[in-house]
């Protein structure tokens, strides 16, 4: 197949047209994007097991013996091991002492107030009220009742899974906590890393190739990469974190390689049709994608097997967006290239 | 071996050289944290160890957030001896990366972050006051600051108001602690006061030093340091009493009674660096847990116990005028004062001793602390896993190269370059002491991955047209570079961002090392490893076309 765009070049840009739809609905509609922990703040454990973990059992131990706001419990198996993946935002009790702690501290000027805001929340978690000579003092013990408070309801929450799942000796928690200010910052942090991402890229694009239409399609090739992966994101439930965001922007970097070696052979070459050069970039360009697409699916199903829950989220993210790539790259950019080129004659 | 007077191939052997030298010439790190026998530093993933993400109560300067991280670094190890890294980011945050991963161990590591150092002032052996029982430094007071004295001499000022009970022992413990020693020719006496020495954080331990160090460190404190508020004349003597320890000059005989009255204290025991084993081992045998504290700049005793001024009495405060002390006068708000000169001097002495009694609280407290385990098993675990699948979508995408060219002379110029940047990016992980964590192991894979698409654009562009038309291979070269510049560009423009916000947004930082390899990764591509490859593939180019032309 010498030229496999010939005239028919601009029926090929149906395609990904009616992809959007399904692409869009499943981002915007449902499942939906959710914000991970990293970015609201909030608690995990994950839990590593030789024995099976059954998600119907984790969450009925959980909401029985305790009170956890937004518990998620998600599972898995597979010839390593068994994991579960426990969320929560917080215990609601958790929730009130961080407030009488923020007040305690707002107040430090005044003794009184400050050391009667502490004194509440020591007797909250089931201390004692005690004569503090000073407010920071109190303070202190506040802080202190509070942090032995979370590591005792960790533990106990830790023993409860082990025993009652009945875990034995070969089992391994892993814990995470983030405070939703931190979480909060992150958010802002990679939003706008991001839009910045995206202005330069669109930058070196433009100054690359110095032409409106080209750039533009390598631009929007861009987008529907991203579109692709957040509608895997959606479709794997894959939360947008510190780790998918920098994913999606990566896929960026890569996926804009097909993109600019297609725009550069059909623009600045002279061999052959402007038809038959766009194929043989598809060839190039198909080997480029599909060595990416081969290395991640190897690693995609390694973490996922493993439980390595960073490298599978960015391999998976990767691959939906390749795969994207493939349809917005051949179908979108190529024939608005072409059609660019012919215009022009 | 022509190919290697080639200045772009003689640049990659160079730089591969390089690289491997940096990777694996032992430099005597011990063995624990390291990737094999090579130089590359792991990561928290991989090593086990716990991410803590601090907020504090309120934004503050940058000054005052560096402050803050190197009094927490002070906190958490106020030895030296653990492993960890604080860093200070955008205007509220710190994050501390350490190698422990024990609930317990962390929890004291939490309490020590938030908690007040303990700074304690003492006087003739005894605690005349210590952090908790300050109420306030007077920052906003008039007599906080620093102003002149006369030329060349700036007086600094630091009032502080002590709580009830702290003045009530204060007045008792300094009453009558100054002695006339002489008279003005006025009549009015001179006096010569005791001073108080401060202490932040002091150890809970047996100190044991040996001779020669005490001797060092006697002479030392006498002349006096004024970077490290040691005034002249200062008595090493002084200072051990006042720090209330068990304290052991070690002539050769460890004394048992001093040992005794240890143990009832302590378990632990602080040896300087002229201590040898042999006396190490008595130590451990009575039951004491030693550690070695090194010598540092400033005087070895000054240093192990953490005394951070000497400040004189004055007779103002000592109620040298009532005979009784039921007549005498409490003062609740102190003020400590000293002369330098220069004023910016005496600003900083200022601040550092604010900050002291301060610190007491941290200046601006701590909120909230975040944090993130992961176990020493598990990182092993993640270790084995990663290599091995590293080396699996090495050799799948070996496959599939080889399955498109249908030419294994083709596939084995990829694997060698794809190969020599693993090698040239470990370098550049080294050479920055970065440690190599799950998303330095990303970045890794995104710069080989577009390293490999590069590749084959070269590889196309050289080889599948030189069937077609009989451009010259200069130019078919000039148009892959094109491609393989921008391309380049636009995995550095995605990432440069995420160096630039490192330290401004807590996560952020994780990202870093992320961010970092691909861009280097990319110029490494750019600069060394992709000339090279095109110098490859254009002699092989031109064996291909010779024999074509033959057969014709």
């Amino acid at each position: 197949m010498d030229d496999f765009f010939g005239q028919r070049y601009k029926k090929y840009m149906i395609i990904p047209i009616i992809l959007l739809i399904p692409m869009l609905f499943l981002i915007l509609v449902f499942p939906g994007i959710t914000p991970g922990i990293d970015l609201t703040g909030g608690n995990v454990i994950i839990i590593r097991s030789a024995i099976e973990l059954d998600k119907e059992q984790i969450t009925s131990v959980l909401t029985e013996s305790f009170d956890l706001v937004d518990l998620k419990v998600s599972t898995i198996a597979s010839p390593t091991g068994y994991g579960a993946w426990i969320e929560y935002s917080k215990d609601p009790l958790t929730s009130q002492a961080e407030e009488l702690l923020d007040k305690a501290s707002a107040s430090l000027d005044n003794d009184t107030e400050s050391i009667a805001f502490s004194n509440e929340l020591i007797v909250l978690l089931g201390g004692e009220a005690k004569e503090f000579s000073n407010a920071k003092l109190a303070l202190l013990d506040a802080q202190d009742a509070l942090l032995l408070y979370k590591e005792e309801f960790y533990l106990k929450l830790q023993n409860a899974l082990s025993e009652k799942l009945a875990l034995g000796q070969n089992v391994e928690f892993q814990r995470k906590e983030i405070s939703p200010t931190i979480g909060g910052a992150s958010f802002q942090g990679i939003i706008q890393i991001s839009i910045i991402g995206f202005i330069l890229i669109a930058i070196v694009v433009f100054v690359a190739f110095r032409q409106l239409v080209p750039s533009a399609a390598i631009i929007q090739a861009m987008i529907f990469d991203i579109i692709a992966g957040l509608a895997g994101m959606a479709l794997l439930n894959i939360p947008l974190s510190l780790t998918t965001m920098p994913a999606l922007l990566l896929l960026v970097g890569y996926s804009v390689d097909t993109d600019i070696m297609l725009t550069s052979r059909v623009l600045k070459e002279k061999s052959g049709t402007a038809g038959e050069r766009a194929t043989t970039s598809m060839k190039t360009g198909l080997t480029m994608t599909g060595t990416t697409i081969a290395a991640l699916t190897a690693m995609l199903i390694i973490s996922y097997f493993y439980q390595i829950e960073i490298i599978y989220h960015i391999s998976a993210i990767l691959l939906f967006g390749l795969v994207g790539d493939v349809i917005a790259t051949w179908f979108m950019n190529a024939p608005i290239l072409l059609w660019f080129k012919e215009g022009r004659k | 071996m022509k190919l290697l007077t080639n200045w772009r191939i003689l640049l990659l052997v160079i730089a591969l050289l390089l690289a491997f030298g940096i990777i694996f010439v032992n430099t005597g790190h011990d063995e624990n944290g390291y990737l094999g026998n090579t130089n590359v530093k792991l990561g928290l993933d991989f090593e086990g160890g716990t991410l803590l993400q601090i907020e504090l109560q309120k934004e503050v300067e940058v000054d005052e957030l560096t402050r803050i991280a190197s009094i927490i670094s002070q906190r958490i190890d106020p030895s030296g001896l653990r492993d960890f890294t604080v860093t200070p980011v955008g205007k509220q945050f710190i994050i501390i990366q350490v190698s422990e991963t024990d609930a317990v161990e962390l929890e004291k590591i939490e309490s020590r972050i938030r908690q007040q150092g303990k700074f304690e002032a003492n006087l003739n052996g005894e605690t005349v006051f210590t952090g908790d029982e300050i109420k306030k430094v007077l920052r906003g007071d008039n007599s906080f600051g620093v102003y002149q004295a006369g030329p060349g001499a700036y007086e600094w000022s630091l009032p502080f108001v002590l709580n009830e009970q702290a003045t009530i022992s204060f007045t008792e413990k300094t009453f009558h602690q100054c002695s006339a020693t002489s008279f003005t020719p006025e009549g009015k006496p001179i006096y010569d006061c005791e001073k108080t020495i401060f202490f932040l954080d002091k150890p809970n331990a047996l100190i044991v030093i040996d001779e020669d160090q005490y001797y060092e460190d006697s002479e030392a404190i006498f002349v006096g340091d004024t970077l490290l508020n040691i005034p002249q004349q200062s008595d090493i003597e002084e200072i051990i009493q006042d720090s209330q320890l068990n304290f052991i000059v070690y002539d050769g005989n460890l004394d048992p009674t001093i040992l005794a009255g240890a143990l009832l204290k302590t378990q632990q025991a602080i040896v300087s660096p002229g201590i040898g084993n042999d006396v190490i081992l008595a130590l451990q045998e009575k039951g004491f847990e030693v550690t070695k504290y090194p010598k540092n700049d400033a005087p070895w005793t000054w240093d192990v116990l953490n005394a951070q001024q000497i400040i004189s009495l004055t007779e103002g405060i000592t109620n040298e005028d009532v005979a009784d002390i039921s007549q005498a006068k409490q003062f609740s708000n102190l003020r400590i004062s000293g002369r330098r000169e220069s004023a910016d001097i005496a600003f900083s002495e200022l601040d550092e001793l604010a900050i002291l009694l301060e610190s007491g609280s941290l200046p601006t407290p701590v909120k909230s602390i975040s944090k993130e385990t992961i176990s020493p098993s598990l990182g092993e675990s993640f270790k084995s896993i990663v290599i091995m699948m590293a080396i699996i979508a090495f050799i799948v995408v070996g496959i599939v190269i080889t399955i498109r060219y249908r030419n294994f002379k083709l596939a084995i110029p990829i694997f060698i370059i794809g190969g020599s940047e693993v090698l040239l990016n470990l370098g550049f992980i080294v050479l920055t002491q970065r440690p190599l964590d799950l998303a330095a192991f990303a970045g890794l894979i995104a710069a080989i991955g577009t390293g490999v698409d590069s590749e084959i654009v070269i590889t196309d562009e050289i080889m599948a047209k030189s069937k077609k038309i009989k451009e010259s291979l200069l130019s078919r070269a000039k148009a892959a570079l094109f491609i393989i510049m921008t391309s380049a560009f636009t995995m550095i423009a995605v990432m440069l961002p995420i160096t630039m916000f490192a330290r401004s947004y807590p996560g952020i930082d994780k990202l870093y090392g992320f961010a970092i390899v691909a861009i280097v990764g990319a110029l490494i591509g750019v600069f060394i490893t992709r000339p090279a490859f095109t110098k490859i593939l254009e002699k092989i180019a031109e064996g291909i076309e010779k024999k074509e032309d033959k057969e014709k």
